[in-house]
């Protein structure tokens, strides 16, 4: 039942990534009216799929990759449609909700079988430790395209090339980029406390040793850098970018590091 | 054979910009103030039923209903109006004037109210300007059913227009694409601070249109300490001294010069220093003055946009070259749009005719039915019903391809086919022809 939800959400996310192209590229008030109800449907009913889904494999939080890019497509959804809300902008959409239709197909039609053996991954803050580092990881994203956009558009006002009506204005993908990740540090900072204390009491010492471990506050150091940069010397355009980008990699080399991982090896063999 | 009965014989007579010089059109031209009573004039004329006047600075058009067809050579009432209101010799008019009817004036129509025939194509005020005038027709009484009706649809025409294409979304003029330009870099101008150093028509009306668009402050530093005053005295600014234009000008957001000094005011280092102490919130530089104000280069340091008049020139003729795309698809749209409306009208027209068929043919069934009473009397209630529920169904069935016939000459405008229909199935010769009876 969970892969039936999931599977109208995934179709909903697909309307909806066809809608947001005229409605943003060509500023077509009908397509938007229909982007944007199509990814609140697509959201519904992915978060349907994903309690029913959690429900069934008996644990609460997503333990195997579909699942975990599943949520992680959920995030990304939620996020565009609280900055449509904020900016009134559908732009962004127009590379989240493809992410979001991408992530939510491959476990609509081929889910994950990892169980779990782990049984404090039935407490909510083991939820909650995931859900904020992964709200985290969006924003970031999300901060790194809005960053990229602003690019584009400087540079093509400073060209004096015409200036891309579906892009938002400058002040606009700024304020997207920093809010995003003013957003991301109190989730990533939350996430990654409340991991430590929970990995403290169940495996002990030889958690500080895990190598996702140690990226993660690597992870973490580079984050508040960026922001500290960004707010005291108001940061923007290609170095702003840069500086996203690498904070990015390093996000994607604690992904990464799950493989290396015994801590976030939730998954009974 | 009247190929086209639902035309509700209009005529369009005018000039626009494309057919008369200033010269003709001023001469032409009606004042707000002595609109309603030209219109009213123009409705009283022999043979006109309803009319409108459309009297803007780039055209003057009479849009009328007449009584009835007249000769493609021959309009007396809109005519006489012209000479006789207007005291305006018919010489020195009809090389300029142009007519259209029917059809040609719907389209006309339309395109007019789409600002596809404007100066500007795509400009805006033209829609306000038709709605004014079909509001002083409506107040003296010369619009009636068929110009309420096509107008209506005209405004309709020219909403669809606006929402599906894009032709009025970019600027044409200077100093709306230095607002456009503005609008892309800060958004909202709400809140924003400008500056003007220099005085000029053009810097002004940049300035005025920032305002408008919600700029909250305005700065101004002139050579001329009086002229600063002035122009801070109308725009409700604040004068900056002309020596401190260096130490206070990073307050601005939007800069616009346009002095007449022969080198330049503003250098790159400038743009450094301003963005600095900004910690690099963007700022920019419109710079409307020849030889330049702002070093071009300034346009490298990150964070400042530099405009020069050239650039803002071409910014204007990209959007007048999309404008002219984009009323290629609104050309479509109202061709289609005139198809509709004549179709309407048509299938309007054959409303009558269904009616009259239709009451004709009840008419004889409940005669048969009464006839036929004391023969049915010792039926039961439901075999009654049985026998109404067929002789509605032989009627309908025997109904169906007559009306058809009438719906699809009515749609193909033959009304002598239509008229053949009734007369066949009626015995009635006559036809109502007024597309508006049934509004």
């Amino acid at each position: 039942m969970s892969l039936l939800w999931l599977r109208v959400a995934v179709l909903f996310y697909g309307i909806a990534s066809l809608a947001v192209l005229p409605a943003a590229l060509y500023d077509r008030p009908r397509w938007r009216h229909i982007a944007i109800p199509a990814t609140t449907a697509a959201l519904f009913f992915h978060f349907v799929s994903l309690i029913e889904m959690l429900n069934a494999a008996h644990h609460r939080l997503p333990v195997d990759t579909h699942e975990t890019q599943s949520f992680l497509g959920l995030v990304l959804a939620l996020a565009f449609l609280f900055i449509y809300g904020r900016y009134k902008t559908v732009s962004l959409g127009i590379f989240v909700l493809p992410i979001c239709f991408l992530l939510g197909l491959i476990p609509a039609f081929r889910p994950g079988e990892e169980a779990t053996a782990f049984p404090h991954l039935h407490t909510g803050w083991i939820f909650l430790h995931v859900a904020l580092l992964l709200a985290a990881y969006a924003a970031l994203f999300l901060s790194l395209l809005a960053s990229l956009l602003y690019l584009i558009q400087e540079r093509r006002l400073k060209r004096k090339s015409p200036a891309l009506k579906w892009l938002p204005p400058l002040e606009t993908t700024d304020q997207i980029a920093l809010k995003t990740l003013l957003f991301g540090l109190p989730c990533m900072t939350a996430g990654l406390l409340i991991g430590s204390v929970i990995a403290q009491q169940t495996i002990g010492a030889s958690y500080f040793l895990d190598p996702k471990v140690l990226l993660s506050f690597a992870m973490w150091l580079a984050y508040v850098a960026m922001i500290f940069i960004r707010r005291h010397s108001g940061l923007r355009g290609r170095r702003a970018v840069y500086l996203s980008s690498f904070v990015f990699l390093v996000v994607l080399a604690v992904w990464a590091a799950n493989q290396l991982s015994v801590v976030h090896r939730f998954t009974a063999p | 054979m009247n190929k086209n009965p639902t035309a509700p014989n209009l005529i369009l007579l005018g000039i626009n910009h494309n057919t008369a010089p200033i010269e003709v059109r001023e001469r032409l031209a009606i004042a707000p103030s002595r609109l309603a009573d030209a219109t009213r004039a123009l409705a009283h004329q022999p043979g006109i039923r309803e009319a409108i006047i459309l009297s803007t600075c780039n055209r003057v058009e009479l849009l009328t209903v007449q009584d009835s067809a007249h000769p493609a050579d021959e309009n007396p009432g809109t005519l006489n109006f012209l000479y006789e209101y207007l005291n305006l010799p018919a010489t020195d008019l009809q090389p300029h004037l142009y007519e259209f009817r029917e059809r040609e004036a719907i389209r006309h129509l339309f395109r007019v109210a789409s600002s596809l025939d404007s100066m500007v194509v795509g400009e805006p005020q033209i829609l306000g300007q038709v709605k004014e005038a079909y509001t002083t027709g409506r107040e003296v009484g010369a619009v009636s059913t068929t110009l309420e009706g096509l107008l209506q649809r005209a405004f309709t025409v020219a909403k669809r227009v606006r929402t599906e294409t894009q032709i009025g979304s970019s600027s044409v003029s200077i100093a709306s694409v230095a607002v456009d330009l503005a609008r892309k870099i800060f958004d909202s101008l709400e809140g924003k601070t400008v500056l003007l150093v220099g005085a000029g028509k053009m810097s002004e009306l940049a300035a005025r249109h920032l305002i408008q668009q919600g700029a909250a402050s305005i700065l101004v530093a002139n050579r001329t300490q009086s002229r600063a005053e002035q122009i801070a005295q109308d725009f409700k600014g604040q004068v900056i001294p002309f020596d401190q234009l260096y130490e206070q000008a990073d307050r601005a957001d939007i800069v616009i010069t346009s002095t007449g000094a022969p080198q330049k005011i503003f250098g790159r280092s400038h743009g450094q220093h301003f963005l600095q102490r900004r910690r690099n919130r963007p700022m920019f530089f419109i710079d409307i003055a020849v030889p330049r104000d702002v070093d071009p280069g300034m346009n490298d340091v990150e964070g400042c946009f530099v405009y020069d008049i050239d650039d803002l020139q071409q910014v204007a003729q990209a959007n007048l070259a999309d404008r002219s795309r984009e009323a290629e698809a609104a050309e479509t749209i109202v061709t289609r749009e005139v198809d509709k409306y004549l179709q309407r009208l048509q299938t309007l027209n054959a409303v009558p005719a269904i009616q009259s068929l239709q009451q004709y043919a009840e008419t004889i069934r409940q005669a048969e039915l009464r006839r036929s009473q004391s023969k049915l009397a010792s039926l039961t209630p439901e075999q009654r019903d049985a026998v109404e529920a067929l002789t509605r169904s032989l009627t309908a069935k025997f109904l169906h391809h007559p009306l058809t016939g009438i719906r699809q000459a009515a749609q193909e405008g033959d009304a002598q086919a239509l008229a053949d229909l009734q007369r066949l199935y009626t015995g009635q010769s006559e036809l109502k022809s007024d597309p508006n009876s049934e509004d």
